[in-house]
């Protein structure tokens, strides 16, 4: 990216983020990223953006889970093989249960590990293009640009309603 | 309250997280000293024995498997509403999630020591954890009360990672609106947040998840508490209906649990712009709809009794209406099925003062119905001779009240340290 330019956009109407998204596809510049503080379908939308791979460590998490809590019960029930109530050693219903609760918290390992690994979590360098408004109510668009043409994309994104002058949110009680 | 702007609703919250004042920390005193005498029952109870508690022969399970039985069942509206309403797409749900999440963790935490306590001897828990020993001895994964150790552990394990996740936004937004040392406790907890859309793009896909997997687990967790009892051959315990009727007990009481906690919060923290009349009263109908459900259960049951032509099915049915536990049993009916029917008045619905009183005298009902399920059935086992009564000591009474102290005790410190409002879910409403 040697000899790209940023500039950022700040937002207070979604629509306007949605407008300018589909306005820079006619545009010889780039959106880096967008910051919003709601999941904003629309802004999705028009962002294009491909769907999460969350989910398949979600369902490596729940297979691993119900095959360790199914195994487990099995497992500790041969090494002290004593009929009890006149179920079999290796009990299906009853140790499916135990496989179904290992399948759920091994699920939610997986998710949890999954979003963590997919969103780049825990970030300890965030972007210095950040605008902490974009927490509370304001969307950011972060453009790319040649140096030369920074002065353009920022009228471009005044133009559509941003406001691409820094400042500071209040100080919290 | 789609004229307040995202601003406001941040300011609204971020109000909140101000320093308490006096009655704030006299109120955290009071509860703290609660939790200090049920802790100091318990250890009475260790030092001289679990004899200490109206338990006896034949009524084995006293008010400990009540509280635990109660304090599950509170947790489980949390998950109903953070989780099934989500996949349900209720938005009016969005505003009390974070509240009823907070209420789902620290019920399961209350519930979570009264097994502890009811063992008597505390320390011998590690009998119910499958490691390896020298003489081979493993829990019996075939027994309901193994069951129970990994639905509730996996329950509160999943709960409080779910809890987490839906508040790294709201946690991002504290910390860029923090200063000094503030800041730097919130930056840890947010994680590096920034709600980039490549991180939403995760995060929603994420939740949805988590949504759908606690769904599942909710339904299942109260359905093995359930079979606690369903699986002893016991009169009055030994039904198939139990499980669906503990779900829906269990709602119903999450469910008054959550206006319980969310009148008094919108009235200290001014909500009223965020939890509407119409969040209460959406959350008012879902009463009365759980409550016809238990209703529906308990004339079941009554039925079931009567048709079955089993006898001693038919003296524990004529037993709790008519028998030592009857004021119980009748304080159960009208608080759980009668009084929510009130409900159905529009007046009433959306009458603050009504609705807070329901909700408590349904809490009331539903500690009754644990009561009633769990002492009669066993103090009229099957052999007359057999038979007892029990009446709680004044160690449990402390224990129980150390519970609540404790659930409350959490929860006014959570609110004044944490967002109590989603913040990001209630804009998400806004759009």
């Amino acid at each position: 990216m040697t000899g790209e330019s940023r500039v950022v956009g700040l937002f207070t109407d979604a629509e306007q983020v949605v407008g300018t998204l589909k306005a820079f596809k006619d545009s010889p510049w780039s959106v880096r990223r967008v910051y919003s503080p709601i999941p904003h379908h629309k802004i999705a939308e028009a962002l294009k953006l491909p769907k999460s791979k969350v989910g398949y460590f979600t369902l490596v998490g729940g297979i691993i889970g119900f095959f360790t809590g199914f195994l487990l019960a099995a497992y500790t029930s041969i090494q002290w093989d004593l009929i009890v109530s006149g179920k079999p050693i290796v009990a299906l219903v009853p140790f499916f249960i135990v496989g179904f609760e290992f399948t759920i918290l091994f699920s939610v390992f997986g998710n949890v590990l999954g979003l963590i690994n997919v969103s780049r979590l825990p970030d300890t360098n965030p972007p210095v293009d950040y605008d902490p408004r974009c927490s509370g109510d304001h969307y950011g668009i972060v453009a790319a640009c040649p140096p030369d043409s920074r002065d353009v994309l920022a009228a471009f994104l005044k133009e559509r309603g941003a406001d691409v002058s820094p400042a500071t949110p209040p100080a919290a009680g | 309250m789609s004229e307040l702007t995202f601003a406001q609703v941040d300011q609204t919250v971020l109000d909140t997280l101000k320093p308490g004042g006096k009655s704030y920390w006299a109120l955290i005193a009071v509860l703290f000293c609660g939790v200090l005498l049920g802790a100091g029952c318990w250890l009475y109870q260790i030092f001289v024995g679990v004899g200490v508690a109206g338990m006896n022969n034949p009524v084995a399970w006293g008010t400990y498997l009540i509280n635990f039985v109660f304090w599950v069942g509170i947790a489980h509206s949390g998950t109903l509403i953070s989780a099934i309403l989500h996949l349900f797409r209720a938005g009016w749900r969005n505003p009390i999630a974070r509240a009823a999440e907070t209420m789902t963790v620290f019920a399961v935490c209350t519930a979570g020591l009264f097994p502890f306590i009811h063992l008597g001897r505390a320390w011998m828990v590690y009998y119910m954890l499958p490691f390896p020993n020298q003489r081979n001895l493993w829990p019996n994964f075939q027994s309901p009360l193994m069951f129970d150790v990994v639905a509730i552990s996996t329950y509160l394990t999943v709960s409080s990672l779910f809890w987490y996740t839906g508040m790294l936004p709201d946690l991002a937004i504290i910390r860029d609106r923090a200063t000094g040392f503030r800041k730097k406790i919130f930056t840890v907890l947010a994680m590096g947040w920034t709600g980039q859309f490549e991180q939403w793009r995760h995060y929603t896909r994420g939740y949805l998840f988590f949504a759908a997997l606690a769904t599942p687990l909710v339904i299942s967790v109260h359905s093995v508490v359930s079979w606690d009892f369903a699986l002893a051959v016991v009169p009055g315990w030994h039904t198939t209906i139990f499980a669906p009727y503990f779900v829906a007990g269990a709602i119903h009481s999450g469910l008054a649990m959550v206006l319980t906690l969310m009148i008094p919060l919108r009235k200290i923290f001014n909500y009223q712009k965020i939890i509407t009349l119409h969040v209460l009263e959406s959350v008012a109908k879902t009463i009365i709809f759980t409550g016809l459900i238990v209703g529906f259960a308990y004339a079941t049951e009554f039925f079931i009794a009567w048709y079955s032509h089993n006898p001693l099915e038919q003296y524990i049915f004529l037993y709790r209406p008519t028998g030592d536990y009857a004021v119980g049993f009748w304080i159960m009916v009208v608080c759980n099925t009668v009084i929510p029917l009130l409900l159905l008045f529009r007046k009433v619905r959306t009458s603050i003062p009504a609705l807070f009183v329901i909700s408590l005298l349904i809490n009331v009902g539903m500690w009754y119905e644990r009561f009633v399920i769990i002492i009669t059935s066993v103090a009229r086992d099957f052999i007359p001779h057999a038979w007892g009564t029990f009446s709680p000591s004044l160690i449990e009474y402390g224990i129980m009240l150390g519970s609540f102290s404790l659930f409350f005790f959490l929860f006014c410190l959570f609110i004044k340290h944490m967002p109590s409002v989603s913040m990001t879910e209630v804009k998400e409403m806004l759009e």
